[in-house]
């Protein structure tokens, strides 16, 4: 089997080292939910509509349903598991990395994995439709991989070029498919079918990765285990925060992710939001499904 | 030498075109942002401008002792979010059958729990500098005004959801890259209430030993 050669080479030692922050990189994608970025939204949001309110909002689609979760038996228990892991493992080594590594250099770890991200970016938002968002990606890895040195800077952001990371469970919900059932796996955090099929395609065709190495070269095992590094340490204070603050941490990641997850896919199709409503106490939940807009009572959602 | 003077020529040649299509990408940016932006309710713009950026400004000062931030934190929000509306949003469909003993309990501890949420949800982007970027009207009186904070390493898109009318507005929600903390905080509440047969005690009590670990 011929093996691609790395265009950098890690030590022997760090290969190790490689594998064991791959292991934290999948553990960490729970809280990457809770703290991941999206692009400054034209509209991003909720559709969850009391039947007082859904006269005023026809023109609105849902982004966020009722959590489907009809694994929750074994996600809750995964999710205990995934905790465990964290807590032994993971979180000990990004909680020194984040007191050992000085603010900047965490920062310059941080934009260059987020650029190498960009081909991929590229990818998605073309087959979204969005050829200025791809083209910005395209720019944004031309510029940062050069001008900013491999991605140490953003400078392309500096010039008004903001980084809008695109994936492939954005681009099948851009063209309608639903989340489908929640599903928390060990070692991978919480995802849905829809995302969780996104992060497969995505990783099998990631420009980068295919020119570079994967997993099965020092280059790609390097990449995860930065990736899985500096995930975990930007997820820390929000999972501290999420320990400390909800009472059901499992319904409260699982609400992030969703909520998160639908904010990304509003803003490949660019649908308005429409939110529950502050004043009438929730009598029921009244979605509507575009495109048809048929209206379908469904359970509460809280 | 002369055969350095070409490739530093190029060099040159490369950066500035590399500069020029910054430029225009970033006229075209700017532009086709111009071009989508609408414009929803200017004073709750204006209202979610001035009084975000208090916010922001204080967590976000270096000079100011923890316990002062907080103490001044906890009277910002008091001042600019509707706490009560808050109180009974999160409560869901218990909202309905908690008894007025047991409100009273919550709305006390959940006040204090709310600012620490705020608190430490605003502080972890690590922003300092609020652009409003619209807002819509959900309603007259709702209106969700977009803004995008610039923080350390990224710009993190924050929407506010205010209520009121005039110069006279409440916050009762805040989005932070997606998730919004009311809609995230009922769904938390009414599942401990529903995992507890809807004994509203259970969360109460589950906020005030929160609240005592510091959470």
């Amino acid at each position: 089997m011929s093996r691609r050669p790395p265009l950098v080479a890690a030590p022997k030692a760090g290969r190790t080292l490689a594998v064991v922050l791959g292991l934290a990189a999948a553990l960490s994608m729970g809280s990457v939910a809770w703290t991941e970025n999206l692009t400054p939204p034209e509209a991003v949001a909720v559709t969850v509509e009391t039947a007082a309110t859904q006269a005023a909002s026809l023109e609105a689609a849902p982004l966020v349903t009722p959590p489907q979760d009809p694994w929750r038996g074994f996600n809750r228990a995964s999710y205990g598991l995934n905790r465990g892991l964290d807590r032994l493992v993971v979180g000990p080594v990004a909680r020194v990395y984040r007191a050992v590594m000085p603010g900047p250099v965490q920062r310059g770890l941080g934009r260059v994995l987020d650029n190498l991200r960009e081909p991929s970016t590229l990818i998605n938002a073309g087959l979204q439709g969005h050829p200025k968002r791809a083209a910005k990606a395209g720019a944004r890895f031309v510029i940062n991989s050069t001008v900013g040195v491999l991605g140490l800077f953003d400078v392309a952001g500096r010039a008004g070029l903001d980084r809008e990371p695109a994936d492939f469970g954005q681009t099948l919900g851009r063209y309608g498919v639903g989340p489908g059932p929640y599903l928390f796996v060990p070692l991978l955090g919480p995802s849905n079918v829809r995302d969780g099929l996104g992060r497969v395609v995505d990783a099998l065709t990631d420009p980068v990765s295919l020119v570079a190495g994967g997993l099965d070269s020092d280059f790609g095992l390097g990449r995860a285990g930065a990736v899985a590094l500096d995930s975990r340490a930007q997820a820390e204070p929000a999972l501290q925060a999420l320990e400390a603050q909800a009472t059901d941490p499992y319904v409260t990641l699982q609400s992030a992710y969703l909520q998160a997850r639908a904010a990304v896919v509003a803003q490949a199709t660019g649908v308005t939001e429409d939110l529950p409503d502050f004043n009438i106490p929730n009598e029921g939940v009244v979605l509507l499904t575009p495109p048809d807009r048929n209206l379908a009572t469904v359970e509460p959602i809280y | 030498m002369s055969r350095n003077l070409p490739q530093s020529q190029n060099r040159r040649d490369l950066l500035v075109r590399l500069g020029l299509a910054v430029g225009l990408a970033g006229l075209g940016t700017q532009a086709w942002g111009q071009a989508g932006a609408q414009r929803g309710d200017p004073q709750a713009e204006q209202f979610v401008a001035i009084e975000a950026q208090k916010v922001l400004t204080l967590l976000a000062d270096r000079n100011v002792t923890a316990a002062r931030k907080s103490a001044v934190f906890a009277s910002l929000v008091d001042e600019i979010a509707d706490v009560p509306k808050i109180s009974n949003f999160v409560l869901g469909k218990y909202a309905r059958t908690i008894t007025p003993p047991q409100r009273a309990a919550f709305t006390s501890v959940f006040r204090t729990y709310l600012q620490s949420v705020y608190q430490s949800r605003i502080t972890q982007f690590q922003g300092d500098t609020l652009k409003v970027s619209g807002s819509t009207v959900r309603v007259p009186g709702d209106v969700v005004v977009s803004s995008v904070v610039t923080g350390r390493r990224d710009t993190v898109p924050v929407a506010w959801r205010v209520l009121g009318g005039g110069s006279a507005w409440k916050l009762v929600d805040v989005q932070i890259s997606g998730v919004w903390l009311a809609i995230t905080q009922r769904q938390d509440f009414v599942a401990t209430i529903d995992n507890a047969g809807g004994n509203i005690d259970v969360l109460i009590a589950q906020l005030q030993r929160n609240a005592r670990s510091g959470g």
